[in-house]
């Protein structure tokens, strides 16, 4: 039981890790060549 | 301080700047793919490697598809070694006859080797098999230093190349820095090592009668080629829990000298690498120039703390002068043979550079001697670093440098020819506060929960240190315990997986997407409008920015442990 709860866990930050790159790639596409604000 | 004690720093520190140039030269041909002595050797085995996994070595990745890779080559990673650890009990090659590990402590060490943390929550010796040693804990080690140097390279080619899309192959990356850095070299350490006395056996523990008649169990196994892995890549997790303060780990001051060496040697040399990719060695050398200067003030107020007098024992008359009978000084928690001088080198090399190998207890340290070992940590590695992510800590920080001289002088922000833009600022503060963020955040949580002062071995402000170092550790991806707190427990052992998890995957995944944004530019033309990044300046600059960075992000929690612990020391309160 406990080793199916651990495996869970490693799933779902891996899979919020995934979440994560997407989101800097949504970031990325946002702002592609954009000078910072002087 | 001694003579003989600056001479050990000196002869450290010259080794490792005649090593730089060679080895960054080595890994510069081994990831572009070039001739080395070791291809016609290794060239077969890569490739059968590669037609095994079903690899195109000439296709490229985009920096989110290196990402994924990265990703699910450690998330299986992790489910691997969990798997290997609970199994370790019914698995061959455990002589010892180990049980099973607990499902969260298997969980710890799985995310702590993956990550190349090494954090342990467990005793080497009385808790792992042979299979699981070499098969788990040695193998992460590798993979995960080979990962982290591919992902530094990646970066490296997003300010090297012009206009692509891509910026590698994650998969030939990782093959080529485990089978022509990482494998040459261990061997050539493990067998070194064995030379002057660390064991390399599958035999199960010896059984000797003492002089007294009584019966003495001596742990021992495979520890050479762990050892010489452990040390190189910026792993640290020790064989035995006494980890290079062992005898069979470190067993002689030459020994000591050879495990710090491999320990800076590849970080040190991946500045050298930056710079002959970019097409300007002298870049690197400014890299390591900042380093260097933010190491020798870790190493020098370390040395002349501990070298100095106790105030604590001063008030009862104890003799501490140096003298042919006495080392003098702080040795509580040192070994005899590294003395002071071995003993705050190696802390300063271990905290600076990611790899978390101990051979003394940081926790008998004085308190701003703690307090120095924990901003090693908290600069996010740039001080060298594991191999990989001391060069890509370091170069975030050169993006945050150029971007604030731009905002004072008004000039664009620009680094090495490519433009520093929105883009690539928003993902650089991503990647650096991922860390204080799990590091303070966890810190507090487990300062006010039940389970997190359950672990304490000391109270006041030292049990707050035990507790802070722990989280800024594994944040950072160190290892290194400070020692007195309790952590083999589901509380600890989940919490400090979680920010080991956070300070690896959450800092990388942000770090590819700068390497594509940049690949994807044109390198700009020289202008006098640009800011120097190869002059002394912006090495006094860098070192400022770093200071400050780590300073406002974590002085105050410094002040509530180390600091207020030494004004204590002071008035005469000791924990």
């Amino acid at each position: 039981m406990f080793d199916v709860i651990m495996l869970a866990l490693v799933i779902v930050c891996f899979a919020l890790a995934a979440a994560y790159a997407s989101f800097c790639e949504h970031l990325l596409g946002s702002s592609p060549g954009k000078d910072v604000s002087l | 301080m001694t003579v003989i004690g600056w001479l050990q720093i000196a002869l450290f520190a010259a080794i490792v700047g005649v090593l730089t140039r060679p080895l960054g030269g080595y890994l510069a041909r081994v990831y572009a793919g070039g001739r080395t002595p070791l291809r016609p050797l290794i060239a077969p085995v890569e490739t059968a490697l590669y037609r095994l996994a079903g690899i195109n070595p000439q296709t490229e990745q985009s920096w989110y598809g290196y990402a994924i890779s990265f990703l699910v080559f450690h998330a299986a990673g992790i489910i691997a070694l969990y798997g290997l650890l609970r199994l370790q009990s019914v698995l061959p090659l455990n002589p010892q006859a180990m049980t099973a590990v607990a499902p969260d402590l298997a969980l710890n060490t799985a995310v702590s080797f993956v990550t190349n943390t090494s954090w342990q929550s467990y005793g080497g010796e009385t808790t792992l098999s042979y299979l699981s040693q070499m098969a788990g804990i040695t193998v992460q080690s590798f993979l995960s230093a080979a990962s982290g140097m591919a992902v530094a390279i990646a970066l490296i080619r997003g300010f090297a190349r012009r206009r692509t899309a891509t910026i590698g192959n994650f998969w030939v990356d990782l093959t080529r820095g485990t089978l022509y850095v990482l494998l040459p070299i261990c061997v050539v350490a493990a067998l070194s090592l064995m030379a002057d006395g660390v064991p390399q056996t599958l035999s199960a523990a010896a059984e000797v009668t003492t002089l007294e008649g009584g019966l003495q169990v001596i742990a021992r196994g495979p520890v050479a080629t762990q050892e010489a892995i452990k040390l190189l890549s910026g792993d640290g997790g020790g064989f035995f829990n006494a980890n290079s303060a062992h005898p069979f780990e470190n067993p002689t001051p030459l020994t000591n000298l050879a495990e710090l060496v491999l320990i800076f040697a590849l970080g040190a040399a991946l500045t050298n690498c930056f710079g002959r990719m970019i097409g300007s060695e002298r870049q690197g050398w400014i890299l390591l120039c900042v380093m260097a200067m933010l190491f020798g003030l870790g190493v020098a107020g370390l040395y002349s703390l501990e070298s100095g007098v106790n105030p604590a024992l001063a008030t009862i008359n104890i003799d501490q002068t140096t003298s042919l009978q006495q080392p003098g000084g702080n040795m509580e928690g040192k070994e005899v043979r590294f003395g002071i001088a071995g003993s705050a080198l190696f802390a300063d090399v271990s905290t600076a550079s990611s790899d978390g190998a101990v051979n003394s207890m940081h926790d008998s340290f004085l308190p701003l001697s703690g307090g120095i070992l924990l901003a090693n940590m908290m600069v996010d590695e740039v001080i060298v670093g594991a191999p990989g992510s001391g060069l890509y800590g370091m170069l975030l920080f050169c993006v945050v440098a150029v971007f604030l001289a731009g905002l004072m002088v008004g000039r664009t922000p620009e680094y090495v020819g490519k433009k520093i833009g929105s883009s690539e600022v928003k993902m650089t503060i991503l990647a650096l506060i991922c860390i204080p963020a799990a590091t303070l955040g966890l810190t507090a949580i487990a300062c006010i929960a039940e389970p997190g002062l359950a672990g304490l071995g000391n109270p006041g402000s030292h049990g707050y240190t035990e507790i802070l170092y722990a989280y800024t550790s594994a944040a950072a991806t160190n290892g290194s315990a400070f020692a007195g707190l309790s952590t083999n427990s589901p509380f600890y052992n989940l919490t400090l997986a979680l920010a080991m998890f956070v300070g690896r995957f959450l800092v990388i995944v942000p770090v590819l997407a700068v390497a594509g944004s940049l690949a994807a530019q044109p390198i700009l033309p020289h202008s006098s409008g640009r800011l120097p990044t190869d002059r002394a300046l912006f090495v006094c600059f860098l070192f400022g920015v770093i200071v400050i960075v780590g300073g406002l992000t974590y002085l105050p929690a410094v002040a509530l442990g180390p600091i207020i612990e030494n004004l204590q020391m002071l008035g005469g309160t000791l924990y």
